[in-house]
């Protein structure tokens, strides 16, 4: 409901009220935006529509995170590697798994089970996961628990009976179409996105009812200006220094032939919602294939930040951040919307930390691009990004596209990971800061020919991926990174990558995770206050919460590479023979085994 | 848990000759931190749990893993091992990220050196190699 029919049910009374609502072509709102007000859930994959990662809660704070313990754990019993992170809405905890896609709901009281929900799914969705069979989370609206399954299927639960309410299908395995993101609940509809990048899928996002499934809108990455949902006079992107109309077939000129059927351009990130705009903002992924050579031009939407109008799906703006990728330089990464001082003035920001290596600091109401700085001094694909054009000056010794298939291109910082992959940052608005997890890797790339097959990979490049030479020789780190000025404020180095979510709070820590399995704490000024091994490394998302007057901090451990195996394993069978661990049978009832959420809390004293 | 590929080992001694000893994050040598002993006991329970599972949950293994995360953590400071064991068992890790691991040599180092540490504890508390 608007904020002016609401002003209409207040003047007219109940009766004109009901009128109103029934005759509105609009649902009511959903209550997640409300929920995630109330610090004690952490009601979206995010906690917040804006994507800050951050909570209010400061029962923890940087005096006291070194004394943090295990609370409680709680094991998914599926083995590969486990991303996002649980949610909490009042006393129930909503956790999911990699495929099969299990969903638990968990009473915090006890941690007992209250309900289990196992969709079957066919194995075959499997080998068309391009990396791993991972899922980044669930969404909650009005009593309702949305999954997006593997095999495409988003699926609506019944939050208090794990009832399948309704499901509908968004794609089709058989042509490498398969989906990992969380489904994303913004006022009355649920949008979800597609991956297969690798497999030339063409990506589009839909928006779906949340009381029935049924599609309200699909909007593609590439192809026809009617399929893009854009207005050519309307929709707007950075050009010459201004806001100018992207004009009719922007996508299809930017194409060879067809090619955009199979473009890419998927949309499996994390994409963030502003209520008083009424615009959701998301990235697409890479053009395909690999090899740059085949699809000549700029491949557009591909690489792309779209802001879309949330009722409609018309785009406002976009913005292409590498034209004719040559790097599979993802743009899918979370968009955090921050208001912000930009170079010392007020905005209404957008801030992106792209696969490429720059960071862009956007205006979200217009487009503008702002800033836009490498947010690791090692990045060198190109030199810098062109404030007029809005596109970055590729250095030709990186040009994998000028050297040519089965050349060799080496050196190339960053990786096909990119600087950071999906992992999101965190944003504080008590420091105005991002905290930033980052991979510290360069490659070597080298494409070749490839023919399309419908549902077979479609990468056509061989790459060998190495630690930032000249530098720590780790190959990570975890920075701050002031985005009104593009500036980095600290980093701290990592030995591995940091592929998990960040999570800040109000009581000044900011938590992460890392590949050997620690959850860290550290201050606002990337100080080590504390850290814990868990079973495996982390890819998850730290997530806090309170329950019954106790903070609790919690994130998801297990990679694929599985370590805790005797952990895991060892409960399942066999156990009369363990002495040691006898006295764990009784977990039969609330833990499974595999990938581990671990709960920590500070001691009763 | 097994490496998907292993280096010949003069390849390897080369490299490992060869590693810069700048590089403060890559595999430190073991031997600075021989006398660390400072594995906390939930590392060394982990290790026998995963251990003993390995051996179809064999009450005798109690000891012999015992015996051999405590000669692992003579060898290596706790930090060292984790990162190390890391290495080893990521080199299956799937999908494209893998590579990570599989290409990095200052990693696959450290797989190796790991693989070899616990080979030769293995050895002295008569556990048979898994």
């Amino acid at each position: 409901m608007s904020f002016q029919s609401r002003l209409t049910c207040l003047a007219g009374g109940l009766t004109a009220c009901l009128a109103l609502v029934a005759g509105s072509t609009f649902a009511a709102d959903s209550d997640t935006a409300r929920l995630t007000k109330d610090p004690k859930n952490w009601a979206m994959q995010a906690g917040s529509l804006d994507n800050h990662r951050y909570s209010e809660l400061k029962q923890i704070t940087s005096k006291n995170a070194k004394n943090l313990q295990v609370a409680w754990t709680f094991s998914t019993g599926v083995l590969r590697g486990h991303e996002g992170g649980p949610l909490v809405i009042g006393d129930t905890m909503y956790l999911h798994s990699p495929f099969p896609n299990k969903v638990f709901a968990i009473a915090l009281e006890d941690q007992s089970i209250r309900w289990k929900y196992e969709p079957k799914q066919d194995p075959t969705v499997i080998p068309v996961m391009c990396c791993d069979t991972v899922n980044r989370g669930l969404a909650y609206a009005n009593g309702k628990i949305f999954l997006q399954q593997a095999d495409t299927t988003l699926v609506a639960l019944d939050a208090k009976t794990g009832n399948e309410l309704w499901k509908v299908k968004v794609g089709d395995p058989k042509l490498g179409e398969t989906t990992t993101n969380t489904p994303h609940v913004f006022k009355d509809k649920v949008l979800t996105g597609i991956s297969g990048g690798e497999f030339g899928v063409r990506g589009r996002i839909t928006a779906h009812d949340i009381n029935t499934g049924k599609i309200l809108w699909k909007a593609y990455s590439t192809g026809p200006d009617n399929e893009l949902i854009v207005d050519p006079n309307k929709t707007m992107t950075w050009t010459d220094g201004k806001m100018a109309p992207i004009g009719a077939n922007s996508s299809l000129k930017t194409w060879q032939g067809d090619q955009w059927k199979l473009g890419g351009g998927t949309t499996w990130g994390w994409y963030s919602y502003d209520p008083e705009l009424n615009t959701v903002y998301y990235g697409t992924g890479n053009p395909s294939t690999w090899n740059p050579r085949q699809r000549p031009g700029d491949n557009k939407w591909s690489m792309t930040i779209f802001a879309r109008d949330l009722d409609t799906g018309m785009a406002k703006w976009v913005y292409q951040m590498t034209p004719h990728d040559e790097w599979d330089y993802d743009g899918v990464n979370e968009m955090i919307l921050a208001d912000i001082k930009v170079k010392g003035k007020p905005r209404k920001a957008l801030v992106h930390f792209d696969r490429n290596g720059f960071a862009y600091t956007m205006d979200r109401v217009s487009g503008e691009l702002l800033v836009a700085e490498k947010y690791d001094p090692v990045v060198n694909w190109a030199t810098h990004i062109d404030m007029k054009s809005g596109r970055p000056q590729v250095v030709a010794k990186y040009s994998t596209d000028k050297n040519g298939p089965d050349v060799n291109t080496k050196g190339v910082c960053p990786s096909a990971l990119g600087t950071k992959d999906q992992q999101p940052a965190s944003f504080s608005p008590r420091t105005g800061l991002f905290y930033v997890p980052t991979n510290h890797v360069c490659m070597d790339y080298e494409p070749f020919q490839i023919e399309y097959t419908a549902g077979q990979p479609y990468v056509g490049s061989t790459l060998s991926m190495y630690a930032a030479p000249n530098s720590h020789g780790g190959m990570g780190n975890f920075i701050a990174w002031d985005a009104g000025t593009g500036k980095m404020v600290w980093s701290k180095p990592e030995r591995f990558s940091v592929w998990s979510g960040a999570l800040s709070t109000a009581g000044d820590v900011v938590f992460y995770g890392t590949l050997e399995g620690y959850l860290k704490a550290v201050d606002l000024n990337g100080k080590e206050l504390w850290k814990f091994k868990t079973p495996s490394g982390i890819i998850g998302n730290v997530t806090t919460w309170e329950y019954k007057g106790k903070q609790y901090v919690g994130v998801l451990s297990g990679i694929g590479g599985w370590a805790g195996i005797g952990l895991a394993a060892g409960l399942t069978k066999g156990t009369e023979g363990l002495g040691a661990v006898g006295g764990y049978k009784d977990l039969a009832k609330y833990t499974e085994l595999g990938g581990v959420l671990t709960v920590f809390a500070l001691p009763d004293r | 848990m097994k490496p998907s590929r292993l280096l010949p080992l003069p390849l390897l001694l080369s490299m490992l000759l060869l590693a810069p000893m700048s590089t403060a994050l890559a595999a430190p040598p073991a031997a600075q931190a021989a006398q660390a002993d400072d594995f906390p006991t939930s590392g060394r329970v982990e290790y026998v749990l995963e251990c003993m599972q390995k051996h179809d949950g064999k009450y005798e293994y109690l000891y012999k893993c015992s015996c051999v995360v405590d000669r692992i953590a003579k060898s290596l400071r706790y930090d060292d091992y984790v990162a190390m064991s890391v290495a080893l068992r990521n080199q299956s890790l799937a999908g494209e990220r893998g590579g990570e691991f599989r290409d990095e040599v200052s990693v696959r180092n450290m797989a190796s050196k790991y693989k070899e540490i616990e080979a030769g504890a293995n050895k002295a508390c008569a556990v048979p190699q898994r």
